[in-house]
């Protein structure tokens, strides 16, 4: 593993190292935790790795509110997403997304951006901020933002929509309905072990429900069960509207076929196409018992 | 042994913790010696290949002291069959095969050369199920093998058998047949395979800094494959970081860095990577065991039949003899009137395996214990008290002809059955999570074992001016713990503070002859060793003692650094070994013994008492199962275990803790998986190793039995916690879900596969 | 390229390759060989340091990134008198430590659970704010590999620390 490295101070030096680099060959390295695994097996001759970590802008590793949104940027770890109430109390997906994310160690240096931008079809903060249907801040060299939703956001497996002078710079997620009165909010992650996995079907899902308790929003998506993660758009439909505890058995079923319907798994040493499919139909089922 | 013991069953701490828990002790991986080159090994890009192979232009990178490929040395074949080249000519047979190796200036620099030696393979299409190696036109698959057999890829064979089997058949109400597969486990130990080769060419003695388990027998090996003087070849064991039986078998790595070091002059490492250590290193047996067993109509046993074919790999390792060790398991847990035993080691061009704690053992009572379950569902008798009926006894010699002098055997059962039935009602059978709950038992050497000539144990014992005591066993520490039980023997036979006490066992130009870890034995031959040396050299302490006391009576005690007699008269013990070593007769506090156990040879129908004293254990477990996920949770472990004598609780703690995660890895997740020979899952990631999160609560009942053939009365402990783990799990698994489990590892799929099957069975009847 | 950091407790400047990995620094240029080494992959554990007060698997951290950062490991967590701190403590006397190759990961990641419940900070996930419970540093350890003593032990070790404080 030998490359060169930049580490840019700030996002200006960060846009103008880029522009620089326009030609040859670079990437870039947040936490690390998937780059350095790529790298070590294999460095293409004369890489230069542009360094995030030692950026002091705050906007870049911080959780902030708008009027519409709770911000965060891409540079946030994983384990302030655990721990951050701004976060844990009106989005347990993603807090709980998170905290089952590789181990204490990793979580501590792993960011949500990185997350994101490998793009692998099981990664599970992409899957939680996918059923929380947030939109990506994509930033180019000129310092210019265009938005992206999260699902236009991956186009193939591993592979992004940005650009090579681009880069993520925080994904928005659009705050809570007014009218919600509880969540029914979580992830679920399945491998055989209890910790350490990645996992071999992902659920993650975020309901919205009002003090009648009907639903009135609902984000549904999948991940490892499809060349990217999946938002199971005809599955949060047919929930929206219906009472949270209405569900009889049939409707349960139809709701998990329909959350099946998104999945196109492969066959991998990990699980056959059969297990990830049988167990993607009992846990959405189980999602609404 | 009747007086009291002050420091023997005490929560002593290991002898050693402190510098392994503070970064001081210096493992193999943190050697570095001056000039110290690194070696690398270029390993077959295919299991099974002709190939040709030119390291010229690897030659040639600056940095690059030495490359070897099966030309340039002069070697013997190395393995228990003596089968296996160290580095592979022409023809690669499996996917670990070495086929070069490098000595390089920097690890970087070798890793370089290692891409830059071309090879050319010619594929060609391996054999990797032993029933096709079987077949009559199957080709060779190791051209070195003795050829002994009908068959010529049958590298072992064994067959045993006692009782009137055919008699017993008839004697049967029920009898199961059952066809079980394990898979290949391997031993993950933390610290990856390592050795540090230092040749002086000047004296030609080669220093080896190696992990191996068996330095003696490794000598011995090594000095065989390399065609030196065994006595050249000294061996000292860095602090190992884990064994579990992985370093029984000397492997061709060593020797290719012994090769290394002596072609270059200069000290040369090898490290494997956790990939190589996946790839390269021993695994467990995997192995199809058919079982055919009967009961009579009180519930009896009568009979067991087993057909076993093990997957030997492209080499034989010491692994292919642990049908010892299972045709014990066959013929001697629980009683039972007829055995009859077949087992084939069968070449294949698969890794080979080597040997793992339990040795065979948690293959043949996973297949045990599981029809044994059946067996009671078909004559309608409650499974524990179909344990609890044929258990072992004290006083039995069982058809194999162990002698069971102690034995735990129905306590640990009845323990482990009162503890569990509490929970037995508290069994909840809610729609999506199963409960079940699972017994099993298990019997192993505990003993020693003897399959070499000997299985003795050499100690010198010695004290110097100061009152320290210094031992020098042949036993090793690899992790275990034995050092620290042997600190204590002469701490509590001695009088002497531990501190005080120091245990050299890592060299063999110093220590005395010794098997090795294995079978369980360490505490108690090299304790019965230790005790031997201690009452020699107390013989010439109370002489002494006597002289300058003007005592008559020799029957003197040893507490707190001083010798007392038994008319109170009192000596500091230092004092008396200066006396000793300054006045006449002149003579050194010191003492050397040899133990051996009673144990005999077996003959060679297998039959005989092959160890000195055996352990039985029996767990009961109860798991839930999510009927949704197919995730087995494991609930609690109630573990009984005849130890003879608790000779450390914390230290005996450890082990069961230990072994039993390993029980439990095996039963739910750990399996290395292959496709036409080749590993798919090299690394932690998808070698699926339990984490603190999974670890179930563990309840442990020692059952004390007081062996008077062991040190105190303990037997070996070491393996006996993995041997039944998997066979309770699967025994639960099967009681939540009624369905049945005849492969491990029970991964969530297999699980939902078993109630998909279920549920087709149902609609189709 | 240059990097100056603190190391357990002393200023230290060195001369590092931009690729280099923290472990491999700590270890092959500096010789602090008490972090291990046990799969270079994130996946064990056995390379845990403190990286200001927080644990972190150093072999797949860029040296370069501990830059201006307070870095422990096991060498740094002994006192200067030899004396050991209470986690180290509490491993040896509960019987935790088999063949110690994950031991100095442990006992770092432990002390990094105390570190963090020291500053009164709430424990991630668990919504717990002084002592966890044995649930809680379960989880805490999932990245910490140990092939000897099935957990129970460290378990048992860590819980001792957390009580002791109470
Ligand atoms: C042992 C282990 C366990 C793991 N377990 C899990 C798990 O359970 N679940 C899971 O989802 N993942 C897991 N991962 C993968 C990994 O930890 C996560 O994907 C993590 O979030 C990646 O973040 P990072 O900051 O380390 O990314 P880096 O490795 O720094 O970067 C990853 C990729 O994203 C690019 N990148 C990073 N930041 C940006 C940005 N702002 N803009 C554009 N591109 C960017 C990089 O160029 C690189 O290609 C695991 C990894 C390991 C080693
Ligand atoms: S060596 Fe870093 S986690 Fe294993
Ligand atoms: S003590 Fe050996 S790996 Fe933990």
């Amino acid at each position: 593993m030998e490359f060169e490295i930049e580490s840019p101070k700030n996002i200006t030096e960060l846009c103008k190292t880029i522009k620089s680099y326009r030609s040859k060959s670079f990437r870039l390295g947040a936490g690390y935790t998937d780059l350095l695994m790529e790298l070590k097996k294999h460095t293409p001759r004369n890489l230069t790795v542009i360094n995030l970590a030692q950026l002091k802008d705050i906007s870049f590793s911080s959780i902030r509110s708008t009027t519409k949104n709770i911000q965060i940027g891409a540079m946030v770890t994983a384990s302030k997403l655990v721990t951050d109430t701004s976060v844990e109390q009106p989005f347990p997906v993603l807090q709980q997304a998170a905290h089952n994310l590789a181990s204490t160690q990793i979580r501590q240096v792993a960011t949500l951006g990185g997350n994101l931008c490998t793009a692998s079809p099981s990664g599970d903060l992409i899957c939680a901020a996918m059923a929380l249907q947030a939109s990506c801040e994509i930033m180019n060299d000129d310092k210019k933002i265009r938005t992206l939703s999260i699902q236009d956001f991956f186009i193939g497996v591993r592979k992004t929509a940005l650009k090579k002078n681009e880069f993520l710079f925080a994904i928005n997620i659009p705050k809570n309905k007014k009218e919600t009165a509880t969540l029914h909010s979580g992830f679920i992650k399945i491998g055989t072990r209890k910790s350490m996995e990645c996992s071999v079907v992902s659920l993650a899902f975020h309901l919205q429900i009002d003090k009648t308790g009907k639903i009135i929003d609902a984000g549904i998506a999948i991940g490892a069960s499809a060349p990217t993660v999946k938002f199971a758009q005809s599955a949060c439909q047919f929930l929206i509207g219906k009472k949270i505890n209405s569900f009889s058995e049939k409707e349960k079923e139809e709701f998990a076929n329909k959350v099946l319907s998104y999945a196109s798994p492969i066959s991998d040493i990990r699980a056959t196409a059969w297990y990830r499919k049988e167990v993607l139909f009992n846990i959405s089922k189980g999602v609404l018992e | 042994m009747s007086k009291k013991l002050k420091i023997i069953g005490t929560p002593v701490p290991k002898h050693d913790a402190k510098i392994r828990t503070t970064g001081e002790a210096i493992y193999g991986h943190d050697i570095k010696l001056p000039n110290m080159l690194y070696g690398a090994i270029l390993r077959t890009q295919h299991p099974h290949a002709e190939f040709t192979i030119d390291v010229s232009e690897a030659k040639k990178i600056p940095g690059v002291a030495c490359i070897i490929t099966a030309d340039d040395v002069d070697t013997n074949h190395i393995g228990y069959k003596r089968d296996h080249p160290i580095l592979k000519k022409n023809e690669a047979n499996c996917c670990r095969d070495e086929i070069a190796a490098v000595a390089a200036e920097t690890k970087e620099i070798a890793q370089e050369a290692l891409k830059r030696i071309k090879v050319k393979y010619k594929v060609k299409k391996g054999i990797y199920n032993p029933h096709e190696a079987l077949k009559k036109n199957a080709p060779q698959i190791n051209k070195f093998s003795s050829g002994k057999f009908e068959n010529k890829n049958i590298a072992e064979k064994f067959f045993y058998e006692h009782g009137n089997l055919e008699q017993e058949k008839k004697n049967s109400v029920a009898i199961v047949k059952r066809k079980f597969t394990l898979p290949r486990m391997t031993h993950a130990c933390m610290a990856t395979s390592n050795i540090t080769a230092h040749y002086t060419k000047t004296n030609g003695k080669l220093l080896l800094y190696s992990s191996t388990q068996v330095p003696f027998l490794y000598q011995r090996d090594m000095a065989h494959a390399l065609k030196m003087n065994p006595s050249d070849i000294r061996i000292i064991q860095p602090i190992i970081g884990g064994g579990f039986g992985s370093k029984l078998d000397m492997h061709p790595f060593e020797p290719i860095c012994a090769l290394l070091s002596i072609k270059t002059g200069k000290p040369v490492q090898i490290l494997y990577s956790r990939e190589e250590e996946f790839i390269a290193s021993p695994t467990r047996q995997p192995m199809e065991i058919e079982l055919t067993a009967g009961v009579d109509k009180n519930g009896n046993f009568t009979f067991r039949e087993i057909e076993i074919i093990k997957d030997n790999g492209a080499y034989t390792s010491w692994g292919a003899t642990t049908p010892f060790v299972i045709m014990q398991a066959f013929s001697s847990l629980y009683k039972i009137k007829a055995c009859r035993f077949n087992a084939l080691a069968v070449y294949t061009n698969n890794v080979f395996a080597g040997s793992f704690r339990g040795y065979g053992n948690p293959q043949a009572t996973f297949a045990l214990e599981r029809v044994i379950d059946l067996l009671a569902d078909e004559i309608g008798i409650d499974k524990a008290e179909i344990r609890l009926r044929n258990a072992n006894t004290k006083g039995e010699i069982t058809g194999q002809g162990l002698h069971y002098d102690t034995c735990g055997h129905k306590e640990c059962l009845q323990t482990v059955i009162k503890k569990l039935k509490v929970e037995k009602k508290k069994v909840e059978k809610k729609n999506r999570f199963k409960r079940g709950i699972g017994y099993a038992s298990m019997l192993h050497v505990g003993g020693g074992a003897k399959i070499y000539r000997s299985d003795g144990c050499g100690t010198t014992l010695k004290i110097d001016p100061y009152g320290f005591c210094t031992i020098i066993t042949g036993s090793n520490e690899i992790g275990q713990g034995s050092e620290t039980v042997l600190a204590m023997i002469a701490a509590e036979e001695l009088g002497i503070e531990l501190s005080k006490i120091k245990v050299i066992n890592t060299d063999t130009d110093v220590k005395p002859w010794d098997v090795g870890v294995h079978a369980s034995r360490t505490s108690f031959v090299a304790g019965n060793s230790l005790l031997g040396a201690i009452h020699i050299l107390k013989e010439k302490l109370n002489n002494k003692a006597a002289q300058l006391l003007n005592e008559k009576n020799k029957n003197f005690t040893y507490e707190n650094g001083n010798i007392i007699s038994p008319s109170h008269q009192q000596i500091a013990l230092d004092k008396v070994v200066r006396e000793m070593h300054f006045t006449e007769p002149n003579e050194l506090a010191i003492a050397s013994y040899f133990y051996e156990p009673s144990s005999k040879f077996q003959d060679k129908d297998f039959k005989g008492n092959v160890s000195g004293t055996y352990a039985f254990a029996s767990q009961s477990i109860s798991v839930e199962v999510d009927t949704y996920t197919g995730n087995v949770q494991v609930l609690d472990i109630h573990v009984a275990q005849d130890v003879g004598k608790v000779l450390n609780p914390l230290l005996l703690d450890g082990q069961i803790h230990g072994g039993i995660l390993q029980g439990v890895g095996y039963a739910l997740t750990e399996e290395l998986i292959f496709k036409e020979g080749e590993l798919l899952n090299p690394n932690f990631h998808n070698y699926k190793m339990l984490t603190a999160a999974d670890v179930p609560n563990i309840h442990f009942y020692p059952v004390e039995t007081n062996d008077k053939q062991g040190p105190y009365g303990a037997k070996g402990v070491g393996e006996a916690p993995l041997i039944p783990t998997a066979a309770a799990i699967a025994n639960a698994v099967c009681d939540a879900l009624d369905v049945e489990i005849v492969e491990l590892p029970i991964t969530p799929e297999r699980v939902l596969k078993a109630i998909a099957e279920k549920k087709n069975n149902k609609k189709n009847k | 390229m240059e990097i100056t950091f603190t190391l357990n407790g002393k200023k230290t400047t060195c001369q590092i390759k931009a690729s280099a990995t923290l472990l491999e620094l700590l270890r092959e240029a500096l010789n602090l060989t008490g972090t291990k080494p046990g799969c270079h992959e994130g996946e064990c554990g056995a390379c845990t340091v403190l990286i200001n007060g927080k644990s972190v698997n150093s072999c797949l951290y860029l040296a370069l990134n501990a830059n201006g950062k307070e870095i422990t490991t096991i060498e740094g967590l002994t006192k200067p008198n030899g004396g050991l701190d209470e986690v180290q403590e509490s491993m040896i006397k509960n019987g935790a430590v088999q063949c110690g190759f994950c031991t100095s990961g442990m006992v770092l990641n432990i002390k990094a659970l105390q570190l963090e419940t020291m500053q009164n900070k709430k424990v991630p996930g668990s919504g717990i704010k002084n002592s966890p419970n044995r649930n809680e540093i379960k989880k805490w350890l999932e990245g910490n590999l140990c092939r000897c003593t099935g957990y129970v032990k460290i378990i048992d070790a860590a819980e001792e620390v957390f009580n002791k404080g109470k």
